[in-house]
């Protein structure tokens, strides 16, 4: 029985490896509601991920409305890739739906925090839980603070249903 | 609190297909073997189960190796293992090297040596022991039959003896494959230490309980996740001194009850994991190493177990898994996936860390074309 498709629950569509192994880290951490969240086979590409929503989960998340989806890709630079993302979802699913990753490739993540993409995954939950941005403030994550700001309100309830830390 | 009891390297020399072969798994609480069959990934289990099995008292040395264990039958090198342990904030290792000298049938232990922060508590050549002096106790030698390993029959006076320290984490290290066909929930008394099919599943479950009542609720807790139906689980005296594992399940159309033994495989899994994961909170930190844990589980149930176990090692003990499985591939990463591969069976086993391999698109692709190994 995977996450009960019937309470809420969320999907993670990475784009490649290296960020699928970034949302592996973010699974590990402690306090995560079990069977809250599913990582999904990566997509291979930016494009890929984008095409593979459409394709196999617009009709998904009509079915199943507790549904919310991570859409995990490399922005390669361009901030306005988000832009083009959102206009791919289907407005009545907008909601349930967010994309967000880094500004350049997990590669340089890694090499800018000095953490490998596991522990970058656990240090992003970790401020997740906490409410903090000790990562996500990073110079290659920080553009994805609009998304976050949605994510709070809708995500993380459902992964950290716990009390917050103080 | 954060209690390490990880291995940080193991080392194998000249036992089956492991020649010269070093594990260095130092600060992951989870790693996961991969590669074709026939490459080595369960005889890793087999040598850690030849150490568990020493710690558990197994000490003939006929009874832990034969000759046909040799690589290749290559007797003049002798048989190694050696393992470094961080246990307690201290670093344990222990190094056993056999030998089978001419016209022997039987293996005999040529080296054995049990360190603590690199200081020596006891070393051995053949049948020569030499205890060196720890805290109260003084220097002391004697000699032992060659074809015993001294590990399970030395004992020391100081409170915190560190062989008895080491000696019941290693026997407590977890080495499963289970065979749930044969999984029953019968049991006539208790253990903390399941055998490598956990066919003992009941006197584990017995053992826990009676070990930390509080260990119920977290296995409670588990199954509850992957069998919402489950209403509890009853363990009740069935004769004199044996109990049966029973499972009650309830919906709003009534409520049944299924012994152990008729449970589904993949749900003898789950129970399993359960069982794991509280014994890593109870009586751990434990190291468990589970030959592919994605055996008899539903695809959509595969990436769920195997994320679950890691995070239950994940602030305490260590997990190494096998895996075939694309979905428990994927729930590792580079950094803490190994590769273990051979050119035949006539090469040894070589491994390398597959965040060290040029990986050309998908890893599983990869994996399934064949094109991962040299």
């Amino acid at each position: 029985m995977t996450p009960n498709r019937f309470r809420p629950h969320v999907m993670v569509l990475p784009e490649d490896r290296a960020n699928s192994e970034v949302a592996n880290g973010f699974l590990l951490d402690p306090s995560l509601a079990p069977r809250s969240v599913q990582v999904l086979a990566e997509a291979g590409g930016w494009t890929k991920v984008l095409d593979r929503f459409e394709t196999d989960h617009i009709v998904e998340m009509q079915k199943y409305t507790q549904r919310h989806m991570v859409l995990l890709f490399d922005f390669d630079g361009q901030e306005n890739r988000l832009a083009d993302a959102r206009n791919r979802i289907p407005p009545h699913l907008a909601e349930r739906v967010f994309v967000i990753g880094s500004l350049t490739e997990p590669e340089e993540l890694r090499h800018a925090t000095g953490l490998s993409p596991e522990k970058i995954g656990l240090e992003l939950a970790k401020d997740c839980r906490e409410d903090t941005a000790l990562v996500w403030g990073h110079d290659l994550l920080k553009h994805n603070a609009g998304e976050l700001v949605r994510m709070r309100e809708r995500v993380r309830p459902i992964l950290f249903p716990a009390p917050l830390t103080a | 609190m954060y209690h390490v009891a990880v291995i940080r390297r193991l080392y194998v020399n000249n036992y089956r297909c492991l020649q010269n072969f070093d594990l260095p798994i130092a600060g992951m609480p989870s790693a996961l073997l991969i590669g074709k069959n026939g490459a080595g990934k369960t005889t890793v289990g087999s040598a850690l189960e030849i150490l568990q099995k020493i710690a558990r008292g197994t000490n003939r040395v006929g009874e832990l190796v034969k000759p046909k264990d040799f690589t290749r039958g290559i007797t003049d090198v002798p048989m190694r293992f050696e393992v470094e342990v961080e246990l307690n904030k201290e670093i344990y290792g222990y190094v056993l090297a056999f030998e089978l000298p001419e016209k022997f049938k039987e293996l005999r232990v040529l080296e054995e040596k049990l360190t603590v922060e690199g200081k020596a508590v006891y070393t051995r050549e053949v049948a020569q022991v030499h205890l060196a002096k720890w805290d109260q106790d003084k220097i002391a030698d004697f000699v032992i039959d060659w074809h015993l390993v001294a590990l399970p029959i030395i004992q020391l006076f100081s409170p915190d003896d560190p062989i008895s320290v080491f000696k019941q984490w290693l026997a407590q290290m977890l080495i499963l494959r289970p065979i749930p066909p044969l999984i029953r929930g019968e049991s006539n008394e208790g253990t903390l230490q399941p055998n490598r099919t956990v066919t003992d599943l009941g006197a584990w479950f017995t053992g826990l309980l009676a070990s930390a009542p509080s260990a119920y609720g977290e296995v409670d807790d588990y199954l509850k996740q992957v069998m919402p139906d489950l209403k509890d689980i009853r363990n009740p005296l069935v004769g004199v001194e044996s109990r049966n594992m029973v499972f009650q399940f309830a919906t709003e159309q009534g409520s049944f009850a299924i012994p152990c033994e008729d449970l589904s495989d993949g749900e003898k899994c789950f129970v399993v994991c359960a069982l794991v994961l509280a014994a890593n909170s109870s009586y751990g930190p434990l190291v468990c190493f589970w030959d592919e844990p994605d055996n008899y589980l539903s695809l959509d149930e595969v990436g769920l177990f195997v994320s679950a176990l890691r995070r239950g090692f994940q602030s305490g003990g260590q997990l190494i898994a096998t895996s075939h499985n694309p979905e428990a591939i994927r729930k590792f990463s580079g950094e803490n996936t190994f590769a273990l591969y051979r050119n035949s069976h006539l090469e040894p086993t070589v491994v390398r860390l597959l965040g060290e391999l040029q990986i050309n698109g998908d890893l599983v692709e990869s994996l399934a074309r064949g094109d991962l190994w040299p």
